[in-house]
């Protein structure tokens, strides 16, 4: 698949105090495959808002290339294929609902006689038709995220740039949200969006990315990332040397997948085997790992990094 | 999209209960100034009409510089530019709409206080021409300059230093049509070179100041008042283009 947004060696930095600068990204190279389904993962402060902002063309001055659709990011135009939902979206306060989603519309380029039903259909999708005449000061933060996801859909874009879209959201709207975004990858859009929520990321994504202190740890699909879990044998009967034999009678074998043929045809004759899977990789272990690992053993993790050092692992959760 | 960017700002400008408090506490200052025309002891019509015409021009400057000064960082604060910087518009729309749009709350604004000032100086029996709408023209004039002025300033500086050498500029700006006088006492040198220079760098807002002579009822010609609105259209054109060239490469 051709990629929709590549990042190629994109380093970037703010100002800082006086002569200072941070720096937020350094040498962040990705690629995003058109039509996927795409969670970039990181800690607070890792660079992954940076990297969207520089997408959606709020900020400038990166070293680097980054392309949009194929093109190089400067062209204005290209952004019209491009729904953008910010982190804790903001909006102004003394307009109606309504009159706000037109006026993004038309922004984004939506032909006026267009826009009523554009509306509609956002307003379905996120049951926000009675709010339409609301001033969105008088918004909570679920109905401005609410808001922000249907202005970044409205004019049914190529690419879906979502920063922390469940942000704020009660569970049944994070299960709606999750529908919608479905819905619009079924439409043909790509999604592309940080979410600290892994198992939301587990449930829609199929590539991943994992940033930390401006650099890209490691990319690539979901499913060859879970595939690598270790298979998981449960049997009863006579078992091999050395595995221990639970008071029911049954015991376990974990072995990795290449060790599969061999590990089968090496069972105890009368050896009956009661359950074959695959250990799941819980996407929130790995993220911790991974994190742990860039730093080295805690360091520069913080407090919070020290007390994930120590703590137990999490329970390993079960697919068959 | 200019005009889209200028039609929601120019609504949100005007729903603001800032705007509309200040609208009202200038209708209550507005009364209030028949007052001072009773106490003047001189011709109280005079002193009244006066009064209105400053009160419109002050209140005026206020909020152009008020709001001018926060328009681009405001939208930086409170990240409502993200929504609109991430659609296909080049980044001077946005700086131009957002412009245009307060200036057309500001122009609105001023219409409304010029015809309650109006009407209150015809219900009080005062003289009630023409000048005095020219007058109150060139006033909405130079509020829509400093508007400019503040957006130009506040690309190049923090919102609170924008604010305040707005108003320095306004006080700049009405000494520096005296500016000629004052060369033809220094005859010439260094003197003369710096207040040229000066003089040139700021627009000239004593321009706009017909109010004192209008309360008289003096006429302004029709060729200078139009002379007068083509100054300020370029003041407020060459003003913003310097904010766009600004803000068009700055981190947002």
């Amino acid at each position: 698949m051709p990629a929709i947004v590549s990042f190629d060696k994109v380093s970037f930095s703010y100002r800082g105090d006086w002569l200072n600068r941070v720096h937020a990204l350094d040498d962040v190279t990705l690629s995003v495959p058109e039509g996927s389904a795409y969670g970039f993962l990181g800690a607070n402060g890792a660079g992954k808002s940076t990297s969207i902002k520089l997408l959606g063309g709020i900020l400038l001055g990166h070293r680097g290339a980054i392309t949009l659709f194929g093109q190089p990011l400067g062209d204005h135009r290209l952004r019209a294929r491009l729904g953008y939902l910010p982190e804790q979206p903001f909006f102004y306060d003394n307009l109606a609902l309504d009159e706000y989603l037109h006026y993004l519309g038309r922004l984004s380029g939506v032909a006026p006689a267009g826009l009523a039903k554009a509306c509609d259909r956002v307003y379905e999708l996120l049951d926000l038709g009675d709010l339409r005449k609301r001033k969105l000061k008088s918004f909570s933060k679920g109905m401005r995220q609410r808001f922000g996801l249907a202005q970044a859909i409205l004019h049914e874009p190529s690419l879906l740039v979502l920063d922390e879209p469940f942000s704020g959201l009660d569970p049944l709207w994070r299960a709606r949200f999750k529908d919608v975004m479905a819905l619009e990858r079924k439409r043909g859009a790509t999604l592309f969006f940080s979410s600290h929520i892994l198992s939301d990321v587990e449930d829609l994504c199929d590539h991943y990315a994992v940033i930390d202190h401006g650099r890209v740890l490691e990319q690539g699909r979901l499913a060859d990332l879970l595939g690598q879990a270790p298979l998981e044998l449960t049997a009863t009967g006579p078992a091999p040397e050395s595995v221990a034999v639970a008071a029911d009678g049954t015991w376990r074998l974990v072995f990795p997948e290449p060790e599969r043929v061999a590990r089968l045809a090496a069972l105890p004759a009368g050896a009956s085997i009661l359950r074959l899977e695959r250990q799941r990789v819980a996407l929130q272990d790995y993220f911790v790992a991974r994190i742990r690992d860039s730093h080295g053993a805690g360091k520069g993790l913080g407090p919070a990094g020290k007390h994930l050092q120590h703590a137990d692992p999490p329970p390993r959760n079960r697919i068959s | 999209m200019i005009h889209v960017i200028a039609g929601a700002t120019f609504r949100e400008t005007v729903r603001a209960r800032a705007f509309v408090l200040l609208l009202c506490f200038y209708a209550a200052a507005v009364m209030l100034s028949r007052v001072i025309g009773w106490i003047s002891g001189t011709d109280g019509h005079i002193v009244t009409t006066n009064l209105v015409m400053s009160l419109q021009s002050i209140a005026g400057v206020l909020v152009a510089v008020a709001t001018a000064s926060v328009l681009v960082h405001t939208e930086i604060q409170q990240k409502t530019l993200y929504t609109v910087l991430s659609r296909p518009l080049p980044r001077w729309h946005f700086v131009v709409g957002k412009f245009l749009g307060l200036a057309g709350a500001l122009v609105v604004g001023q219409a409304a206080m010029l015809a309650v000032g109006l009407l209150y100086l015809w219900a009080t029996g005062a003289d009630v021409g023409f000048p005095l709408a020219l007058g109150g023209i060139l006033t909405i004039a130079e509020v829509v300059v400093m508007a400019a002025v503040s957006l130009c300033l506040t690309a190049l500086a923090g919102p609170l230093l924008a604010a305040t050498l707005s108003l320095a500029t306004y006080a700049l700006g009405h000494a520096v049509g005296t500016l000629p006088k004052l060369m033809y006492h220094l005859h010439g040198g260094f003197q003369t070179y710096v207040c040229v220079t000066l003089a040139s760098a700021v627009p000239d807002l004593s321009r706009f100041t017909f109010r004192d002579q209008a309360a008289y009822g003096k006429m302004l010609p029709l060729g200078e008042f139009a002379v007068d609105l083509v100054y300020a259209a370029l003041w407020i054109a060459l003003l913003v283009a310097i904010a766009v060239a600004v803000l068009r490469r700055k981190q947002l």
